[in-house]
């Protein structure tokens, strides 16, 4: 078996392009999955019905459903119905449809994740924040969130690398993803191996890179005595 | 200064507080003390409403803290509460901790806040301590920190829920030292303890609560010496 790499140099700039898009549609997916998981996960230790029950519908939803259907449905249904039908406009492309699908559906999981990492956090801690005069956002802020938030930290990390590994999916609505990327020249020059594996590598890279800035964050945020 | 009236809380079917009433004046250092369960805690706790009310009032400084216009966050600045587990914020170092609510709720400069979190410091012995992180204090200089903490916000009353109890007993002294120095500078203090000699040299009043109710009431020597209850009598003869 010999591998001729001389198509992926020839592709090079559908790869790189490749490779910009994955980077994007995680950095999407990591912000907006986390204002949404961030509104979600207060909603849901919240104690109102009226904030809890949308959002555990919603994580339920989310969570409950394959990622590949939910890029499917947003694409070709939800997002072409908004658009046409109530804002009387032409869609984006697709890659917003990835964008929303990524953010909407990290979106559930970080939730889950923030609950959990609020909830660890004593309940005197709340208490003590309050006894001093502060009102709920402020101990949440101050006090809550910044604690919960190192304990988050782990779990983060590894939602961020699934999200980056997740967003190959948008493969299937034509987004030039590092995915899209590989199996387009794959399919077209009809060398096997090469752009598979070159695919791999881009994941491989971003991953690393991930797992060093949460590792680098993890360190950030324990305080100066803990750090060996 | 603080007014109890008739204040009941139950927890689902289970009433806890059966209906108290009782006033603390201005200066005055109130102990409670009685058996475990009794809703001594929840009683501390309803002074500044972090169990809500049942039925019944609490009035502090003229507030009516089951009123629902009144403004608790703001009500809560004047009363000041010190836990058992002192509950520390983990996450800032000791000078954060007292001047993290006078910064964000009172609106003081981080200058003026810090000047006056290093006198209270001073003022529990632990100045050096400025900028540790709580896990480096002992739990007698951790409860010292948090008296310091409570204070910074200038309360007129100061709530203490076993202060001393999570304490290894050979630090329990220097936060009861500290606790007898804020009552001899006339700090109004609820103390809900299990020391009976502080309660008996420190306290004007000694409440003695029993199944959710204040069942005796009266100054150290009264209740310790001689008890009229025969409830309160078989209490004190398994902790003296
Ligand atoms: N959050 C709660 N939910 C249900 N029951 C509670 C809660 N907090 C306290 N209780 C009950 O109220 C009673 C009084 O508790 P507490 O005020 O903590 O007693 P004490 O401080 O005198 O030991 C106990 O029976 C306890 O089980
Ligand atoms: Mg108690």
């Amino acid at each position: 078996m010999s591998i001729d790499w001389s198509v992926v140099i020839e592709y090079k700039d559908f790869f790189i392009r490749g490779f910009i898009t994955t980077i994007e549609l995680t950095i999407v997916g990591i912000g907006f999955g986390l204002l949404i998981g961030l509104i979600l996960g207060l909603m849901q230790i919240s104690g109102k019905a009226y904030l809890k029950i949308p959002a555990r519908i919603y994580v339920d939803l989310f969570r409950g459903t394959p990622l590949l259907l939910q890029v499917l449905a947003i694409h070709f249904a939800v997002i072409p119905t908004i658009c046409e039908e109530i804002l009387q406009i032409t869609p984006p492309s697709a890659l917003f449809s990835g964008f929303v699908a990524l953010s909407l559906n990290a979106g559930a999981y970080i939730s889950e994740i923030f609950r959990g990492g609020i909830e660890s956090i004593e309940k005197g801690q709340m208490e003590a924040a309050r006894s001093l005069g502060m009102n709920y956002a402020q101990a949440m802020r101050l006090v809550i969130l910044p604690q919960a938030f190192k304990r988050m930290l782990p779990p983060l990390g590894n939602e961020f690398i699934a999200l980056l590994k997740d967003s190959s999916l948008v493969t299937v609505i034509a987004v030039n993803d590092i995915t899209y990327a590989a199996f387009t020249t794959a399919k077209s020059t009809f060398e096997r191996m090469g752009p598979y594996i070159t695919a791999a590598v881009m994941y491989l890279i971003i991953t690393l890179i991930l797992s060093r800035v949460v590792f680098y964050l993890e360190k950030h945020f324990t305080p100066q005595t803990r750090k060996k | 200064m603080i007014q109890v009236k008739d204040l009941k809380k139950s927890y689902g079917e289970h009433q806890v507080l059966k209906g108290i009433t009782t006033e603390i004046h201005e200066r005055e250092v109130v102990c409670v003390i009685g058996p475990s369960g009794s809703g001594k805690s929840t009683f501390l706790r309803c002074l500044n409403l972090l169990e809500e009310v049942t039925s019944g009032k609490v009035i502090i400084n003229g507030f009516d803290l089951t009123d629902p216009k009144t403004d608790i966050n703001q009500v809560r600045t004047n009363v000041g509460m010190v836990f058992q587990q002192f509950e520390l914020f983990p996450h800032k170092r000791v000078i954060e901790n007292i001047t993290l609510a006078p910064i964000h709720v009172r609106k003081v400069s981080q200058e003026q806040a810090e000047k006056k979190a290093l006198q209270l410091l001073q003022k529990v012995g632990l100045e050096e301590k400025a900028q540790a992180y709580p896990e480096e204090l002992s739990g007698g200089q951790k409860q010292r920190v948090a008296i310091a903490r409570a204070l910074a916000m200038e309360p007129k009353v100061m709530l203490f829920d076993e202060p001393t109890s999570a304490l290894d007993p050979e630090m329990v002294g220097e936060v009861l030292a500290v606790m007898k120095e804020l009552a001899q500078e006339g700090m109004t203090m609820v103390v809900v303890t299990h020391e009976m000699g502080f309660a008996r040299e420190v306290a004007d009043r000694v409440f003695f609560i029993d199944e959710g109710l204040i069942l005796e009431e009266g100054t150290p020597e009264q209740v310790f010496t001689s008890p009229k209850h025969e409830r309160t009598q078989v209490f004190l003869s398994k902790v003296l």
